[in-house]
């Protein structure tokens, strides 16, 4: 089966460079059937990935000891759930799970825009084709998955990583891979534009709302990475700016920039020249990212192991991606002159330009602090690293700012503020952060970075809570209807605008997470047999330890009573997995008990040898409103969910507006 | 017209620069730490000791000692021959144990390395690198 799995990736990358050049020929000799046959190979290399995906699987399933990559990464005992997933527990079949992911995004982009931008199609598939054909070539050269044993195989596999056999495992890689390699879409589609010379706005819409899907999967992928994070590694945080976390928020910055700059273009004809960089720095930084974790360059928990080679084939594919690209932006500028110019700073396309330099500079900044021990190693030959103090220093005053433009953006007009509608639209939410601000300063609040951050979660809010409700109420007026289905029609109306909205809304409560960090308490303390120890309302009692086992671990855990001012309220079972054969490798199961208010977050630190004393050496936080950060990247998938809704969708709501001339733009004319 | 858009312009990103590279001047001083290895450290200890640092190395196999009761590690840390004495109060991680190699953030004294709290990190051996897995 393993030959037929390494055929199939030979025949792909055969077919992938059909797919890469037919098109272009097709195109240059004006033979549509030659452009129809590229873009028959283009799906082609879907299926042939999606049978090299089942062999793969296949192979894990069965035990199938003979390739390498099944024996280092699953054994007999693994759970069904868990060899499926080692599919793209190790490197080589990564890069695959890569490719196979690339090939259906690429497959249905192509299809749903293949009769409204006939003329970009060809480039598309062509740079999407030569994108895959990278990959695979990583593949068949250096780090085949099929790859077998010369000698007789072992009767048994290595077995996963014990730290990841874990249910985010399963979905945590998935949804991030997804966002990376759903940026190569609007990639494609703005090289398309590029080399075409079809820059007018409508590679825009294409591009759109693929971002957008990419960008809420890299969403998700980041918010997973923080709940295993968190749930998982026992040290009671979630983000640690480790390198690998930081190379997969450096697309997030620049899509977001891209997604709001977009709005600049469509409605103003600026910022051309910008909004086809951010899609070729979002795409390079997908690649860079992939380069980070995979070369071994930097050092992390998370990285793979150092791959000279493999590194120094990324480098010549990134340098090959931004000759390319930014060599055809400069061929296309004066196809790129800006239409207008910026009329007036107090606008929505001056907030929208500050926001995505804010943005662009934080993720040059964090590029720059991962990459700085590699850098200054190279410089002065003294390894320097910066810390989280480092990051925390800027990103601090960074995402106040954001947040703050969060607020002002939505309220200033297009083209031009006046100062006295900008004071109407300011007022009430100015008050909410100001009263907030005010009534936690009185409650004894001190710690001035979250109390800012606070009033201005306060503040944002009101706007947003003030834009649905002027918006809300001035529909209600003219089309004569309750106040909720004057709601619903106006997100209808204007989906990505609203669904924008509570998307900020999310990005809110997220913060109102981070803002809890300032209040963490953290106690390290060895609990004897029936001891007690306090954290803040909290007393926590060891009632004991027990060992317990099933056939693939040995399972030690702590019984924890959890009083609350003297009340039992709770029991905690923290533990710590052994797996047969990574002794050496224990896994946290940190007990916590959620609550909006905040959590009580315990971990077991114990070796087996030590259970018989029955002592229980616990890492206990307590994390004030830690829960919010989830509470609020679910309110921006949903908000992301309503802004990428069809045409048709809520029309029951719309119906009812056939003067259909209700929106607040109008409203605040 | 034009001149003083030019002027205010310029004007501003001065100011931007100014503060975005002053406040980097602060915090690179600061903020940074070396990265060394325990015998590129222990060749002339001196030197080091009261920097920040983050000291790479590997635990020597039975000088883990832990104060009954409490969470006052002391264990030593090698490499390469040079070995260094170090102490720990607080939770370690998981695959802390002998041989682990492991990262150490803390400041160098006479008496030996004192890690920060939460300073010291383990490299998992084997995430994601079959050739060192052990078993």
């Amino acid at each position: 089966m393993a030959a037929l799995g390494s055929f199939l990736l030979l025949t792909s990358f055969v077919v992938g460079s059909y797919a890469a050049v037919a098109p272009l020929a097709g195109v240059r000799r004006r033979a549509p059937r030659f452009v129809e046959s590229g873009i028959g190979a283009f799906h082609l290399i879907t299926a042939l990935m999606l049978a090299a995906s089942i062999v793969m699987i296949n192979a894990f399933m069965t035990n199938d000891y003979s390739v390498q990559y099944v024996a280092h990464y699953s054994e007999r005992v693994q759970p069904l759930f868990y060899k499926i997933t080692s599919y793209w527990g190790g490197l080589d079949g990564s890069i695959m799970f890569w490719v196979f992911l690339l090939s259906v995004f690429g497959s249905v982009a192509v299809h749903v825009n293949r009769e409204r931008h006939r003329v970009l199609i060809p480039y598309v598939v062509s740079i999407i084709a030569a994108v895959e054909m990278f990959f695979i070539y990583l593949m068949i050269a250096h780090k085949n998955p099929f790859t077998t044993f010369l000698s007789a195989s072992p009767p048994d596999g290595g077995g996963l990583t014990p730290q990841l056999q874990n249910f985010y495992m399963a979905i945590h890689p998935p949804s991030l891979y997804t966002g990376f390699v759903g940026m190569t879409i609007p990639y494609a589609f703005g090289m398309a534009a590029l080399i075409s010379g079809q820059l007018d706005d409508a590679w825009l819409r294409a591009v759109r709302r693929w971002t957008m899907v990419a960008w809420v999967a890299l969403s998700i992928g980041l918010m997973l990475g923080m709940l295993w994070s968190y749930e998982d590694l026992g040290w009671g945080g979630y983000w640690a700016w480790d390198p690998v976390e930081n190379a997969a928020l450096l697309p997030w910055f620049t899509a977001t920039a891209f997604l709001h700059s977009v709005m600049v273009q469509e409605r103003r004809g600026m910022l051309r020249i910008w909004n086809v960089s951010l899609v070729i720095v979002t795409f390079f930084l997908t690649i860079y990212g992939t380069f980070l974790t995979r070369s071994g360059v930097v050092q992390s928990i998370h990285s793979f192991v150092e791959d000279p080679v493999l590194a120094w084939l990324f480098v010549v594919f990134m340098i090959a991606i931004l000759v390319f690209s930014f060599g055809w932006v400069v061929y296309r500028l004066p196809l790129l002159r800006s239409r207008n110019e910026l009329d007036s700073w107090t606008s929505r396309e001056a907030a929208f330009l500050i926001n995505n330099w804010i943005l662009l500079f934080s993720a040059f900044f964090i590029a720059f602090g991962t990459i700085f021990p590699t850098l200054s190693e190279a410089l002065t030959g003294a390894r320097l690293t910066v810390g989280e103090a480092f990051y925390g220093k800027w990103m601090l005053p960074i995402g106040t700012l954001l947040l703050l433009l969060t607020g002002i953006g939505p309220l200033l007009a297009w083209r031009k503020s006046t100062l006295a509608a900008l004071w109407r639209q300011l007022l009430l939410p100015a008050l909410s952060g100001g009263t907030t601000a005010g009534a936690l300063a009185a409650l004894g609040m001190r710690q001035w970075n979250s109390l800012l951050c606070f009033a201005l979660c306060a503040f944002v809010a009101g706007t947003i809570a003030q834009e649905f409700w002027r918006g809300a109420n001035v529909r209600r007026r003219s089309t004569g209807t309750d106040i909720f289905t004057a709601l619903v029609g106006l997100v209808a109306r204007n989906k990505r605008r609203y669904g924008g909205y509570i998307v900020h809304l999310g990005v809110v409560l997220i913060f109102l997470g981070f803002a809890g960090r300032g209040f963490t308490r953290e106690s390290d303390t060895a609990v004897p047999l029936g001891g007690q120890t306090a954290i803040g309302d909290f007393t926590i009692r060891n009632d004991g330890i027990k060992v317990t086992a099933d056939e693939q671990k040995q399972m030690v855990t702590g019984e924890m009573a959890i009083f609350r001012q003297g009340k039992r309220i709770d029991t905690l079972y923290p533990a710590r997995w052994f797996f047969r054969r990574h002794e050496n490798e224990p896994v946290s199961q940190v007990a916590i008990r959620r609550s909006l208010g905040g959590d009580l977050y315990v971990a077991l630190n114990i070796l087996p040898a030590d259970v018989g004393r029955q002592s229980a050496a616990l890492q206990i936080f307590v994390n004030p409103l830690v829960d919010w950060i989830w509470c609020g990247f679910a309110v921006l998938i949903g908000g992301t969910g309503i802004a990428l809704l069809p045409e048709g969708a809520l029309t029951f709501a719309q119906s009812l507006s056939a003067a259909g001339h209700a929106s607040t733009a109008e409203a605040k004319a | 017209m034009e001149r003083r858009r030019y002027l205010r312009l310029a004007l501003t990103a001065a100011a931007m620069a100014a503060s975005l590279g002053g406040l980097l001047w602060s915090t690179v001083a600061e903020g940074t730490e070396y990265y060394k290895h325990v015998d590129e450290v222990m060749a002339s200890p001196e030197e080091w000791e009261g920097k920040a640092l983050q000291l790479h190395g590997f635990v020597v196999p039975g000088s883990i000692f832990v104060k009954p009761g409490t969470l006052d590690y002391r264990f030593q840390v090698q490499n390469n021959g040079r070995v260094v004495d170090v102490t720990y109060r607080g939770i370690v991680p998981d695959t802390f144990t002998d041989r682990t190699e492991v990262v150490l953030r803390g400041r160098l004294t006479p008496q030996g390395f004192r890690a920060d709290p939460n300073g010291v990190t383990t490299k998992c051996p084997s995430r994601y690198d079959p050739s060192r897995r052990a078993g």
